[in-house]
Formats: structure tokens, sequence, C-alpha cells
């Protein structure tokens, strides 16, 4: 298990590299290179950026000068605002982020399984039928229309009531979060309740519940100890790409409900064209996917013991 | 066990065709095995023909409906399909200084019937309102906090008991709300609320001039005619919705379906050679496919227009076509090279080499035809995913932007006046949902008709 | 019939709903064991084996399966459709049940141990500790090697022969009074068949459970059977004792399945004969008998009647239900039917 753990992380760091790498490339290859050209920046910004990037040296030894800032951890300053750092703008508003995020991931993971294993259980009868057409309209309807028609239910139903039961924007309490966690993680467990109720089906006629039963168990047991357990597997491994999904869906879900995250302010640096601030916060997103990901599969190692001796 | 008696043929033995084996069932191809079950699904069936109509939509739907997307309609301006388009034919403006009725005590009315011209209010004076009146407009009833609205305007004497609205006027009903300011100018004392439906209104000049009416000698002040019509209504802008989705549409389809058939036919290209080379290349070329994989998608989609030289507010349908290609090819090679390993060992090809067969036949009578099936479902799982992606650009400003327009960049245009004029935002938004939920259902017809394999269990 | 043996099953009948429409798996099926003997049932695949012993133990998935007629006594009380008798489970307590694959029959995610304890924890009260040390001696019962170490291994982590011991052990943790073993060795390799079937033996013996044993393989039946039961198209074609449906085969099939088994002789001139076509289409269970078309010595009744039970002899329980045994029908030598090839 460490041994697997520890060949995970150094692929990690390869990948992550490799992200830095693509990232920088990119960066350099937009039409006059505005990390070369004097872009409209003041003179005071331009001066600090030439010192953290080593912009007066030829590329490649400003591409070594970026990845031994990104070794050391220091993701870059602003291109248009003064004295600004990307660590603090990570530090200031991705904790933001990660709570919205944490908690859609919570919420479309159970929900997830535990949609798709009632599905899987009441097979072809009303509570399955009525539960799928609400998941194929949940991979359907876009996030931001979620967003936005949740956002529309929630003034409308406020205004109705005469005060306000849930926030409609912005961040702060509990109450501010429900919401947007729910249209955040909304699609992730549509598709996680399919992946369910999917697997979950292919375990009720496995052969080893039909050993179970043959066995005499009482039927939540086998449910808990036999089916749940081994139909949970897959929903594990597809948890990777669905913080990744989570991840990036929060963008829209911070720019419609008016939460101060990263993903908000990535959009205004794009609109803003701070190009620094872009290529930071690209590298963080990545190498923050890149170690989900291998953290989702340790946890999976923990759980199915299959994949622990590799 | 009882006795029964027999005829008296019964054991002489029998002879009939009895050995012969008897195909039961018509030999069938794949292709044409797949189609039967296709035709058998429903969903799958109607979600089809939900696409073929999606693409009648987008390619015939301009020939017949030939109004611009980008004309402005400035007589119906973020009007919902159901509204009501008889328009009175009124004088030209002429400017008002109020009238005092000499009718006290009937509280705040309106002089007028309410036009989109203008809307004339009256009311009784308020001896209290020493600094004058303070005039507000609300689409939405006022509840319990005393949200009037918009402010319009003052009149700082209290005889000055009137107010004319011509601020962007709708065919809808506002709530008006006078409230009394006291010496200091601050608001005093409650407001008093009068809600007002206001009707369509036009000149016959201006009638003439947007094609409405061959001659303006023709009506007559008060006449009903019916402005142009707008089978979804308008936009922000006055522009038609319908065509707007129609052209929107070409948009949206054309990178929903082009992107995914480049990526597709270039993951195919990239994932068979790597399972066809095997061992040490196979290995490279999948290691750098994994690395395309973790690259965060969107954000990398963003800095490729970015890279492109497009800012912000400018359209890049190209340079989205090329970054969506770029990076999502790796899934369908992946996907590739494992069929093509696993065919590779399949007892058949064995078989068939055994047989003398050329590694051109091969490829040409097993390969391919044994992955076109899961080649043809990713592909159709890929559209409403592409779709998807646009659409998320666009609404975050950073796809298709204004004036062209898209299902996303409309939605996008749309969620700024949700709360006035929901149908901006729902019309394009039910065209997303609609096209993805088509292509996702017939994905899953696919999967189930095409590849046993990947059956669902449903 | 022979309501007093310890397990006995009367005039079963199965029916599967599917998209083709009504299948007749199991068509009036009886049969009974008694303790310390062995049934075998045998037949090829397809004829309702599994389906009857599946249903006889409440694991047919109902829908669409449906038991349309029949009883299954365990000592004299009813387990059709209800197995649950008196607030307990019988199965896992009183009838043991093992499967053909061991490979997929064992949860992948639960140690083998556990899998074994957990049976004893439901119906014999154990505590978690007792129920593994319990396993651990069942394991070291079936003869696995470094019992205590194994049984904290994964299925995954066994190999075929061992997976299908460790189910023995799991299918006679409560020292059931039947082990029904469904095609327990066709999975596994020949030699490991063998120590299978041995251990089977040595279990009966010393336990003096039932067994009823569903195979296809001939040469099992011998080696295991007290009494065979000769399945074909939903119904129990021929059966009685081993000897009897070995050496004096009542029914044309049974010869064809004989026919078409290697024996271990080098003097006879044998050759494998097989059985041409295939069993009949059970949406539409033909009228007369089962085996009709592709009988070699079908008659003109075979085709519109459904032959009875023909009792072979008034001493023993060895029946055939086929016209050849009527005494109006010309005797057609069986023994011949299936060696033409070769005499000529």
């Amino acid at each position: 298990m460490w041994r697997y753990t520890a060949k995970r992380l150094i692929q990690g760091v390869i990948t992550v590299w490799f992200i830095a790498t693509a990232t920088f490339a990119a960066m350099h290859m937009v039409p006059g290179d505005p990390l070369a050209s004097e872009k409209a920046v003041s003179a005071e910004i331009r001066a600090n950026l030439e010192a953290k990037y080593g912009l007066d040296k030829p590329v490649f030894q400003q591409y070594l000068i970026y990845l031994g800032n990104l070794a050391r951890g220091d993701f870059g300053i602003s291109f248009t605002q003064k004295n600004r750092e990307v660590n603090d703008i990570i530090r200031e508003h991705f904790p933001v982020s990660a709570t919205l995020g944490l908690l859609a991931v919570t919420f479309a993971g159970l929900g997830g399984v535990l949609w798709g294993a009632l599905t899987a259980l009441y097979r072809n009868r009303l509570p399955d039928i009525i539960i799928m057409f609400l998941v194929i309209l949940g991979i359907s309807v876009p996030s931001f229309v979620v967003a936005a028609i949740s956002q529309l239910g929630l003034v409308n139903l406020n205004n109705l009531l005469g005060f306000n039961v849930l926030p409609v924007g912005g961040w702060g309490t509990v109450s501010h979060m429900i919401v947007p966690a729910l249209v955040l993680g909304l699609s992730t467990m549509a598709y996680l309740t399919r992946l369910m109720r999917s697997s979950m089906l292919e375990i009720i006629n496995s052969d080893f519940v039909r050993t179970a039963k043959a066995k005499g168990l009482p039927p939540t047991r086998i449910f808990t100890k036999h089916q749940l357990r081994n139909a949970v597997l897959p929903v594990i491994t597809v948890l990777g790409p669905a913080i990744a999904a989570i991840t990036t869906g929060g963008f829209v879900v911070e720019l419609v409900f008016a939460i101060p995250g990263l993903g908000r302010y990535f959009v205004e640096a794009v609109q803003q064209l701070d190009y620094t601030v872009i290529m930071g916060t690209t590298v963080f997103y990545g190498a923050f996917l890149v170690f989900m990901v291998i953290a989702v599969d340790v946890v999976y190692g923990l759980i199915d013991p299959r994949v622990r001796l590799d | 066990m009882a006795e029964q008696s027999f005829s008296a043929d019964a054991f002489e033995p029998l002879h009939v065709e009895q050995h012969k084996q008897v195909l039961s069932r018509p030999s069938l191809s794949y292709w044409e095995d797949a189609w039967i079950r296709l035709k058998n699904n429903r969903r799958a069936l109607i979600s089809l023909y939900i696409v073929i109509a999606l693409l009648a939509f987008t390619l015939i739907g301009p020939l017949v409906w030939q109004i611009d997307p980008s004309v402005q309609d400035l007589d119906q301006v973020s009007q919902p399909p159901w509204a009501d388009r008889r328009a009175t034919v009124v004088e030209p403006y002429t400017p008002w200084r109020g009238e005092t009725l000499d009718s006290p005590g009937s509280g705040l009315r309106t002089a007028q019937p309410a036009n989109t011209q203008a809307v004339r209010l009256i009311w009784d004076v308020d001896a209290t309102a020493e600094g004058g009146y303070r005039i507000y407009r609300n689409i939405f009833p006022i509840g319990p906090e005393k949200a009037y609205g918009l402010p319009l305007g003052e009149q700082f004497s209290p005889d000055e008991t009137w107010f004319e609205d011509r601020l962007d006027l709708k065919a809808r009903g506002y709530y008006y709300t006078v409230v009394p300011l006291d010496a200091r100018y601050q608001e005093s004392g409650e407001g008093e609320t009068l809600y007002v439906e206001v009707h369509n209104a036009i000149t016959a000049q201006g009638a003439v001039k947007r094609g409405l009416i061959e001659d303006a000698a023709a009506v007559r002040e008060g006449d009903a005619i019916k402005l142009a019509l707008h089978p979804l209504g308008t936009d922000y802008l006055g522009r038609d919705l319908l065509s707007r989705l129609m052209h929107g549409a070409r948009v949206s389809l054309f990178i929903g379906i082009v992107a995914p058939f480049l990526y597709v036919l270039l993951g195919v290209g990239y994932g068979a050679t790597a399972g066809f080379l095997g061992s040490r290349a196979d290995a490279v070329m999948m290691r750098f496919a994994d690395f395309v994989v973790a690259l965060p998608f969107l954000l990398f989609m963003i800095l490729f227009k970015i890279m492109f030289g497009i800012g912000p507010g400018e359209s890049g349908i190209m340079p989205m076509l090329i970054a969506m290609v770029i990076l999502s090819w790796p899934a369908t090679s992946r996907l590739v090279r494992g069929q093509i390993l696993q065919i590779r060992e399949e007892g058949y090809i064995g078989a068939s080499r055994l047989l003398g067969a050329k590694t051109n036949y091969l490829v040409l009578r097993h390969m391919i035809p044994n992955t076109m099936g899961v080649i043809l479902v990713t592909l159709t799982f890929a559209v409403p995913s592409a779709i998807f992606t646009e659409a998320f650009l666009s609404f975050i400003g950073m796809g298709v932007a204004p004036p062209t327009p898209s299902w996303g960049s409309m939605c996008n245009e749309g969620i700024k006046t949700m709360l006035s004029t929901p149908h901006e935002l729902i019309f394009p938004a039910l065209f997303i949902s609609i096209t993805v939920l088509a292509f996702n259902l017939l994905g899953d017809g696919l999967r189930d008709a095409l590849d046993a394999r990947m059956r669902s269990r449903e | 019939m022979s309501s007093d043996k310890l397990l006995s099953v009367e005039n079963l009948a199965v029916e599967f709903d599917t998209y083709g429409g009504t299948v007749q798996a199991v068509r009036d099926v009886s049969f009974a064991v008694d303790a310390g003997e062995t049934l075998a049932v045998v037949g090829e695949s397809g004829c309702g084996k599994s389906v009857t012993v599946q249903s006889v133990m409440g694991l047919i998935p109902m829908p669409p399966g449906r038991i349309t007629s029949g009883t299954a006594k365990l000592r004299g009380r009813n387990i059709l459709g209800n197995p649950i008798v008196g607030g307990e489970d019988i199965r896992g307590a009183e009838i043991g049940m093992i499967f053909q694959d061991p490979m997929t029959s064992l949860n992948p995610t639960m140690n083998i141990g556990d899998q074994i304890a957990e049976t004893l924890e439901v119906h014999r009260g154990f505590t978690a500790k007792q129920a593994f040390n319990r396993a651990v001696e069942l394991l070291e019962m079936v003869r696995i090697p470094e019992a205590a170490k194994r049984a904290k291994q994964y299925p995954f982590e066994f190999s075929g022969g061992m997976l299908q011991r460790a189910m023995i052990a799991t299918a006679i943790a409560c020292e059931p009074a039947v082990l029904i073993a469904d095609e327990p060795t066709t999975a596994l390799d020949v030699t490991i068949q063998a120590q299978i079937l041995d251990l089977m033996n040595d279990l009966k013996r010393d336990t003096n459970m039932a067994i009823i044993l569903i195979t296809h393989d001939l040469g099992v039946v011998a080696r295991m059977a007290d009494e065979v039961a000769v399945m074909y198209a939903g119904q129990i074609v021929e059966k009685g004792a081993v000897d009897d449906v070995f050496y004096r085969s009542a029914h044309p099939y049974t010869l064809g399945l004989r026919a078409a088994m290697p024996v271990n002789d080098r003097e006879a001139e044998h050759r494998l004969t097989p059985i041409d076509g295939s069993p009949p289409d059970l949406f539409h269970p033909p009228k007369g008998c089962g085996y009709c078309a592709r009988c070699p010595a079908a008659m003109k009744v075979c085709n519109d009647v459904v032959p009875p039970e023909f009792a072979m002899s008034d001493t023993t329980d060895h029946f055939s239900r086929c016209f050849l045994q009527h005494p109006e029908s010309s005797a057609v030598r069986l023994d011949g039917l299936y060696r033409k090839e070769v005499s000529a």
C-alpha cells in the first residue's frame, strides 16, 4: 500500500510538472507575448514582474525560474494589481471554493449512492421511474441554468413568504452554502446515481449475493455487507473526475450566487487578462486535481482488497 | 398412473424429418440487428427524431423564419411570447404639464389611459408633504419590506400632484408608489401604491416605418393594429428569440457535432496506432495521453483562447474547436487502444490469420467493424458534453460573444434579466437541455443496440 | 411417494416470464433424498437441474420466476416458496449449498474467514470471535493448509479449488442436514475435481448428511451417487439406483448420454456418439415426449402424449418416462440405439 501510494505520488509530481510546462508554453505563445512586452502595466508592477519571472532573461531561463518558484510553492504575482501575490489570492479565496466543493461532493456522493441503491432495489417500479426521470433531467440541464432557476425560485419563495428563507447570494454562514452546494452537486449526483444503479443491479444478480441468500443471511445484512460495499466501488473510482467536474462547475455557481471563491476570481482574472494570475491559478488547480485523484485512488485501495497488493 | 388406451398404430415408428435442425430465425448482420434493437427502444427512437428535428430547425429553420437575428424591434423589447401584440394607434407624443382634476379624494390614479408611450399619474394633495413627492415603479407587488422598486423622480412641491413616466415602458403591469417627502426631502409616511396595466401604443407614422401598415392615412387614432410577430418573444434588445435560437443553434450544434467528430477521429487514429504498435511505443504514447487527460479541461480551454490572442468579449469559435480537439482526444484513444488490444487477442482473429488473412483484411473485416460500435457510442456521448462546454464557456463570457448568438451566450444574456423576463433565459436553456437529453438517450440506445459488452442493465 | 424421507420434492413446476414468452423451466419434478444418501441430478445445460434446486432454496428471482405447483418438505415441513420456517431461515442452517463457479460465488471484498463466520453468527448466535475461530477450524476440516492465515485472506488470493473448499466450509458450517451442490466441480481442473469430490464423500460419511449433486458429468455420478435422476427438458425422464440407471438404462436419452461419454477401456471399439439436435424450446414445450424429436426410436404416440412413469421393477424405485417401456410397444432393443456406426 505504501509503495503504491509513493508510486502514485511520484507520478503525480511528474504530471504537475507537465501541467506547469504546458501552462508556461501556452502563456508564451500568446501573440505578442504579454509577459515579455511592455503591455499596459505600471512601472512598479513591471519591476516586480521582472524580478519574479526573470523577464529580462532568455525564455529557457525564465522557465527554470518559473519551475523553481513553483517548487517552492510560489505561484507568482499579479500582472495587473500592485503587490498582489497569487498565493495570497489562493489563501483568501480557495477555502471558500473548497468548502463549497466539499459540501457539493459530499452531497453528490451520498445522494448518488442512496438514490442509486434505491432505484436498483425498486427497479422498474414507481420510485425507480421517478428518480431516473429526475436523473436524466439533472444530467441534461446545464449547471448555470439550474443555478439561475434555483435562484429565481428562491427569490419568489422569499417574496411569497415575506421573509428570507435562505439568502439568494453571498457567503458567510451555513445558510449561504446550502443552495449553491446543492446546485453544484446536482449533475454529479445524477451521474453517480446512474452509475450506482447499474453497478447495484449487477451486484444484485451476482453469484456471491446468491451465495449470501443461500447462507440464509437476513436481507439487511446482505444489503449492507455484500451488496452496498461492492456496488459502491465503481462510484469511488469516478470520484476523482467528479471532484474535477465539481471544481470547475464551481466557477459558474460562484458567479451566479456571488460567492467570493477562487473560481469567480479566476473568471475575473481572465476577463482582466491578468496573465500571471491565470497561470498561477491554472497550475494550482491542476495540481490540486491531480492530487485529489491520487487521494481517491488510495482510498479506493483501502476499500478494495484487490488493489492493495499492486 | 391410469392406463390409457392408444390407437392401433400408436407404437409404429415415427418417420418424419425429425433430425433436421431448422433455423428458426433469419440470419441478421451486425448492423441489421443493431437497427432492430434501436427501433424497439422507444426512448432512443424518439431521441433520434428529436435530433433530426433539431438539425432541421438549424438548417431549414432560418429559410422558413427569415427574420434577421440582429434586428431590433424597439416596440417589443423583452416581450414574452404570450405578450399582447395589439397596439393602439395614438397621436405622436406631446409633452404634458400635469392637470388637476376636480375630484379630490379619489387617490392615486392615471390621468389618461396608460400606454407604452407614457403613463400619466395624478394624486391628491397631501398637506404634510412639504418637500413634495417621490415616485417609484416596481414590477413586483410591494411586499411587507416596502420594496418600492425603481425611483423614477420627484416633485418638489406639495401641489405638484402629477407625474409622467416614459422610462422604458413595456406592455405589462407596474406597481407605482408615491411617497410624500418632508421639508428636508426625507420620505415621510406611507406611500400610496397603484397597479397600472400598460398597453402597447404606436403612432401611425411609426407603424408605417416598421412596415406594419402601408399608409398612415389608413388608420385613425384608437384603431388597434398588430405588432410584428415573435413566436418566442424578444430579448432585451428587442431581437427575435426564435431567429436567434436558430442562428445560435448553428454555433452550438456546429461545435457540438464537429468538435466531437474531429477529436474522436484523432483519438481513434492515435489509439489504434498505439494499439497496433504495442510494447514501447504504446507505453510512451499512452503516458502522453495520461498527461493530456490530467490538464484541467475548462481552464485550458480558456488558456487556449487567450493563447490565440482572443480577449474576453471576442468571439472565437475556431479556437474553441481546436482547443476542444487538442484536449479531448485521449479518452477515445484509450478506449480504442483497449479495444484493439483486446480484439487482437480474440480467437477469431487468430483463426482468420491461420486461414491466411492479411493484415489489411483483418483490419477492415474484423477490427474496424468490431470497434465501430464503441466509437459511435463514444461520439454520441461526446456531443452533449461538447454542447455543455460551449454553453459553459459562452456563459462565463469566454466562448461566443455578442452579437453572434449561441445558446450559451443567449443564456448568459438571459440570466441578467432573469427576474423580470425569465423567457429570455428559459428558451435557450430549454434548447440546450433538450439537445443534451436527446443525445444522451440516443447514446444509451446505441450502446444497448451496438455493444453487448457495454450494454447497461435496464 | 416417500414423504417420510429427509427432503422430498413433489410435483414441482417452475415458470419464468421472459420477453419471448413464458418458459416452463421445470415441469412436474419429484424426488427425495435421505440422510447419508447422495442423489445425483444429471442432464445437459438448460434442462432445469439448477432451477429445480434453486427453487427449493428460494433463490429463484420472483418475478420473473414463478413456482406454479409442488411441495418441498424437509422432515415433513413444507419449505417451498417460504424457506423461513419458524422464524429461522433453514437456508444455511438446515440446507447448505455450493455453487458452480467458486471464483464469482464469494464476496470479493470480504475475507474468507468472515464469510464462513457470518453464517454461524446469524444461525448459531456465535460472537464474531467464536465464529471466526470456528471458521478456521472449518477451513482445516476442508483441508486448507495454514487455515488461520488463510482465513484472513480475500477470495482473489485463493485458487479455484481452494475457493470451492472454502465454499464447502461455508455450506457445512452449521452442520446442515442436506448439502446441495450445483455443479461443484465443473469450473475446476480434473485433479482438483477429484479432491473436492473425495472431500464431499468424506464429509457425508462423517456427518451423515444428504447430498443433492447436480452435474452433467456421468463420471462424477458414478463416483458419488446412490441414486440418479436424469433430467431432460424440465422433466425427470429416468430415475433409479445408480446401477439400475447405468447398467439397465430404460430411456433413450440416458443411453444417448452414455454413448456420448468416453470410457476408459481400450478393448471396446467405442466411438463417441453425439446426440443430434438440441433440446426443445421450452417456450412451447412439445405436446408429447420432450425427447421425441431427437429420439432414434420415436413412435407416433411419443409425439402426442407425455409418457407417464413406467416402473422398471417391483422391487426398486427405478422408472422411465418412455413409451418403449409400454407393454404394447414393439420391443426395440435399446442397447443398440446409439451403436449403429460401430456395429455396421
